[in-house]
């Protein structure tokens, strides 16, 4: 990717975002029996240390289930949820927060997300990406979200965040939705639209 | 992340925040005050150029002529190297973390700059701090810091030592 994307690129990218993180809030909200809110998400494409500002305070400490993605666009699914959004989750799932059966608790929230954000945006455009093995850790803000993006972006100049915001109606729980495609890959997102970087 | 700092101004406070699979690198002329830190993401450059301290091979010439430009004699230079983690078991991010480590001992080594401290590896996130005339350390998310390498007794440090840590 030559790190330049276009207005229209990135609206185009923020409307395949809409529509994914849509079907994947109906999923969360039938999992959950609870309504789910979407936000507008965004799309930025920047250099990794402001791509990592972008995404949030790196001081602050949160619970990260990251999926990597294969298929034809390679990347990753990243959910980021504060401590007590996560504990809610769990809550709502009938799991005592913070023992070992809510990582895994967590990690089927990130299948059941990851999975319906990643179906919606493949027959979108045509495009095939399947999700792995979800991973559950806390940590510092920073150090999930610069390590699953130095694997996405390895020697490419900017890194593509498409950042989308779920809310559980009722209860102080956001979830942020991230898919961080790898470098180039975004070329086989755009192109099923007619917007890749060739005809931009 | 690929970003570097130099200072050589005692008080002054570089920091790396959130290091995952990162290296926070920092070399120090004890003697000179001067201190740099670079924020490494990848072992290797593959033929790109810029940003420098992105990557571990053109991290560390860059910082050493960084602190030598800022005053530091550079037979005195010692290194501390802080994160390294790998934060997921399986995936994309396939232990650069150690991957990371182990290009900058190599880069070092070819330097002949001494590894004076390392808190490298582990599954967990790290904050790095290098306090010109006080000290460097590294702290786990939520965790005390843990001081790895003094940096008091400078040549004219003492006039104005900072507030904090130095022993």
């Amino acid at each position: 990717m030559s790190g330049r994307l276009t207005d229209m690129q990135l609206d185009a990218l923020r409307e395949l975002a809409n529509i994914s993180s849509g079907t994947a809030a109906t999923s969360l909200s039938q999992m959950l029996g609870r309504d789910v809110d979407l936000n507008v998400p965004k799309a930025f494409a920047l250099p990794l240390a402001d791509a990592v500002d972008a995404a949030g305070d790196p001081a602050e400490e949160v619970t990260g289930i990251a999926l990597a993605v294969e298929g034809t666009v390679p990347g990753a699914v990243l959910l980021l949820v504060p401590p007590a959004g996560a504990a809610t989750l769990c809550g709502l799932l009938g799991v005592e927060p913070g023992s070992e059966l809510a990582d895994s608790a967590l990690g089927e929230i990130g299948n059941i997300l990851g999975a319906a954000y990643l179906n919606a945006l493949g027959s979108m455009t045509g495009v095939e990406m399947l999700p792995g093995t979800p991973q559950v850790i806390t940590d510092l803000l920073g150090a999930i979200v610069a390590t699953v993006l130095a694997g996405a972006v390895g020697h490419g100049d900017v890194a593509l965040v498409l950042d989308s915001e779920l809310d559980i109606t009722g209860e102080p729980c956001a979830i942020s939705v991230m898919l961080l495609p790898d470098a180039g890959g975004v070329n086989d997102l755009l192109a099923p639209l007619g917007l890749s970087e060739a005809t931009a | 992340m690929g970003e570097l700092a130099v200072s050589d101004a005692v008080g002054d406070e570089l920091v790396a925040i959130g290091l995952g699979s990162c290296i926070g690198l920092a070399l120090v002329d004890r003697a000179a005050n001067v201190a740099g830190l670079a924020h490494v993401v990848l072992p290797e450059s593959q033929g790109k150029t810029e940003p420098k301290a992105k990557f571990a091979d053109l991290a560390v010439p860059d910082l050493i002529a960084r602190v030598v430009a800022a005053g530091a004699v550079r037979r005195r230079l010692e290194a501390v190297l802080i994160g390294g983690a790998r934060m997921f078991a399986v995936g994309a991010s396939l232990d650069i973390g150690a991957r990371n480590a182990e290009a900058v001992r190599a880069a070092l080594g070819e330097e002949g700059i001494k590894i004076q401290a390392e808190e490298v590896g582990g599954n967990r996130g790290r904050t790095a701090r290098v306090i010109i005339g006080s000290d460097i350390s590294s702290q786990l998310a939520g965790g005390t810091r843990t001081s790895l390498l003094t940096l008091s007794g400078g040549l004219g440090a003492r006039a104005a030592t900072p507030t904090g840590t130095a022993s």
